[in-house]
């Protein structure tokens, strides 16, 4: 059976001036459709950079990344945009929402990319519905038409989350999507992100520094000196 | 959907952008309203010059003219057919005027003297309209030394006083004595004096001094006909004033009767007393192409009589004058373009810190996949949006600016004590103004073109930005 997503022999290094820094060097990653890998690692590590790799933000210099065994990481930056936007749900560590946008209306952002003018018109109403109800799920409902600014650090990172899942995407990449969350909330999210994660078999490659987030996942990996190694978190 | 929901917002939210708005609004407005002035006056002015002149004019090369000029018409009417509305003969020469101001004060100047017969000239164009007396009442064409004339003149006055006096022996002969008076004083041939030539314009409001009163005398010196250069003189009544509010003309143009020059230049033929013209001026129909019946007209009157006619449309005649406005406008044009142009700069200046400033939301864009195209398309869109909105706001200012002009005006003049519009200057009473709608199309089109020119740059390099970089920068 092939993985629902999965990386081959990832390699990517950033260019300093003269200097190359190796950051992936071979990382060799897999996910079944519907599981939940915590994936941890060390600051600095390349965690961010794998879920770019993976997301298709970013190019590896060598190695392949396969959606249901099909490689998708050479193919024309249309497809990928689309694969962006469908495929793909990001939870970015440095959250962000577009200031000028309200919550709900951020959460809408991947269907108003996905929809030219008219096609929004006719689907206006369940996009709307969509959004606020996404947002109902992460407890921000009472905060629909707040603008970012009007809007504490967790509430903008749950909206965050929110934008990532409302558009229906088949792989979750959440980059510490509870790193700014006190425990409870934090617990929170991850049941929504596990009850998703059953509801629509939603594959979730999840980094995390919280050895609690870890714990509840299908499976813990463990990036270090560029390369994944399986990790039993019960052996800490 | 994104893009125009963030070109909105942008719109809304980012008033320094507003700022560039408003150069490209005060540059639109500009040029409409010096385009629409502009137009109006020049629009005037090609109604005066038309005015004067006849629309079409056949010349001679010679100043001495023709003598045949009933052929010369005969043959225009051939040719013309129902074209020719009606036609005039004049005798024009450069000439002197002289002003006898009593005492010693004299005024000299040089002047175009133009002899006409004035209800034929008055068919040809709108040469009747712009006779006046000296109360500013319009007069009939006419150059006639009427009994009304020759009362305004000193002798003539005394005259009037001696009137109402009881009838003496000695009053009679005081009366004879101003009457030969009178008829030195005043000569038997009018003339119509050019208004700018005939007064003085103390401006500030005051009215205009007359240094040639009606029914007195001027003098004129012209060049005769002769075996060697040889200058005539003569004396005219003045009848009337021309003036046309084109001071090119106002300053130089002295109408007299045609037959009385004739005579005084010796262009009279002894053989049968006809004397010479050497412009036949013509009315054309309303609607006829005037260039091409120039043309036909230049060709019969070379087979009349070779290279010695010239057939001038009135546009020809005046040609330099026409074309100096002309490129006044379009360099005036260019100038008040670059305005515009700047105002593209300052657009690019602040779209540039604006996509630096957008980096992480064009990074989180891509993430969710909007394409290098649509990222590009927000800010073209910005950039045409506030090109519609400053060069709209602008063009309604300008033409409320235009529709209003003059009660503006008579606001700054109030405000600055001091008359903004002199209109004794122009002799408009209120300023021209043509609101052209290509001349506005154009203008809002540029400025359109300009706003989305100078968003292209930065709209490509927000397009061409890597999403991890975008999302990683600080
Ligand atoms: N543009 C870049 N140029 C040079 N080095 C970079 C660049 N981007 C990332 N790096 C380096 O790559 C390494 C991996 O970065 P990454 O953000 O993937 O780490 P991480 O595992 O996500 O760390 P954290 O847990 O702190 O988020 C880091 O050492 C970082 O300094
Ligand atoms: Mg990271």
């Amino acid at each position: 059976m092939t993985s629902h997503i999965a990386a081959v022999g990832l390699r990517k290094s950033y260019r300093k001036g003269k200097i190359e820094v190796p950051v992936l060097q071979g990382v060799e990653i897999a996910a079944e459709r519907g599981e939940l890998v915590a994936v941890v690692g060390a600051s600095g590590s390349g965690k961010s950079t794998m879920l770019h790799l993976l997301g298709l933000l970013d190019q590896p210099d060598a190695g392949e990344v396969t959606l249901d065994g099909r490689r998708i990481d050479d193919r024309p930056d249309r497809e990928r945009d689309r694969m962006r936007n469908r495929t793909f749900g990001f939870i970015f560590q440095f959250y962000h929402l577009l200031p000028e946008l309200s919550a709900v209306e951020n959460v809408m952002m991947p269907h108003l990319i996905r929809e030219g003018l008219f096609s929004y018109m006719r689907k206006r109403k369940t996009i709307r519905r969509d959004a606020h109800e996404m947002l109902e799920r992460v407890g921000l409902g009472h905060r629909a038409t707040h603008q970012p600014s009007e809007m504490s650090g967790g509430e903008i990172q749950r909206a965050a989350i929110a934008r990532a899942l409302v558009g229906r995407p088949e792989v979750l990449l959440a980059d510490e999507p509870t790193g700014n969350l006190d425990a409870a909330t934090g617990q929170g999210v991850l049941d929504l992100l596990r009850d998703l994660n059953r509801e629509r078999s939603l594959t979730t490659i999840l980094v995390t520094h919280d050895q609690q987030i870890a714990h509840q996942a299908d499976r813990v990996v463990r990036l270090a000196e560029g390369r994944i190694e399986e990790w039993a978190p019960a052996l800490v | 959907m994104y893009k125009y929901l963030l070109c909105w917002r942008y719109l809304r939210t980012r008033y320094i952008a507003l700022a560039s708005i408003v150069s490209v609004m005060l540059g639109v407005a500009t040029m409409i309203v010096v385009n629409s002035v502009m137009a109006g006056f020049a629009g005037k002015m090609r109604d005066r010059l038309h005015g004067v002149l006849a629309d079409l004019i056949v010349e001679s090369r010679s100043y001495e003219g023709f003598w045949n000029y009933e052929e010369v018409m005969a043959r225009v009417k051939e040719v013309g057919g129902d074209d020719v509305v009606a036609m005039a003969p004049t005798m024009e020469t450069p000439g002197m005027l002289r002003i006898n101001r009593g005492g010693q004060a004299a005024e000299s100047r040089l002047v175009q003297i133009i002899g006409v017969r004035p209800e034929d000239r008055a068919k040809v164009g709108d040469f009747a309209e712009y006779l006046f007396d000296q109360e500013g009442n319009r007069i009939p064409p006419s150059l006639e030394v009427t009994d009304a004339i020759r009362a305004r003149s000193p002798a003539g006055r005394e005259l009037k006083e001696l009137e109402s006096q009881p009838p003496d022996p000695f009053l009679e002969s005081t009366r004879e004595w101003l009457e030969t008076r009178r008829e030195e004083q005043v000569p038997i041939h009018g003339a119509f004096l050019g208004y700018a030539l005939a007064t003085y314009h103390p401006g500030d409001g005051r009215d205009d001094i007359f240094l040639a009163e009606m029914g007195s005398k001027i003098a004129l010196a012209f060049p005769m006909q002769a075996k060697i250069p040889q200058t005539g003189a003569d004396d005219f009544a003045v009848v009337g004033y021309f003036k046309s509010g084109m001071s090119e003309y106002d300053s130089t143009h002295v109408y007299v009767p045609l037959e009385e020059l004739q005579r005084a230049r010796n262009l009279i033929r002894p053989s049968d007393g006809k004397g010479s013209v050497n412009q036949v001026q013509i009315k054309v129909r309303e609607g006829v192409d005037l260039d091409k019946l120039a043309d036909k007209l230049q060709l019969a009157m070379e087979k009349l009589s070779p290279m010695f006619f010239h057939v001038w449309t009135w546009e020809e005649k005046q040609g330099p004058l026409l074309a100096a406005v002309a490129i006044e406008q379009s360099i005036l044009n260019i100038l008040l373009f670059l305005i515009i142009a700047v105002a593209g700069f300052g657009i690019l200046a602040i779209f540039s810190m604006i996509v630096v400033e957008k980096t992480r939301d064009i990074g989180i864009m891509k993430a969710l996949g909007a394409t290098t195209g649509g990222v590009r398309n927000i800010f073209l869109g910005y950039g045409l949006l506030l090109g519609i909105v400053g060069s709209g706001v602008g063009m309604v200012g300008g033409l409320l600016f235009v529709r209003y002009i003059n009660e503006i005006e008579k606001g700054l003049s109030l405000l600055l004590h001091h008359k903004v519009f002199d209109d004794s200057i122009y002799y408009f009473d209120q300023i021209p103004t043509l609101v052209e709608t290509h001349t506005v199309v154009a203008i809002v089109i540029g400025a359109l073109v300009i706003a989305v020119g100078a968003s292209v740059w930065p709209a490509r390099r927000a397009a061409k930005m890597h999403p991890v970089r975008a999302l990683r920068f600080e």
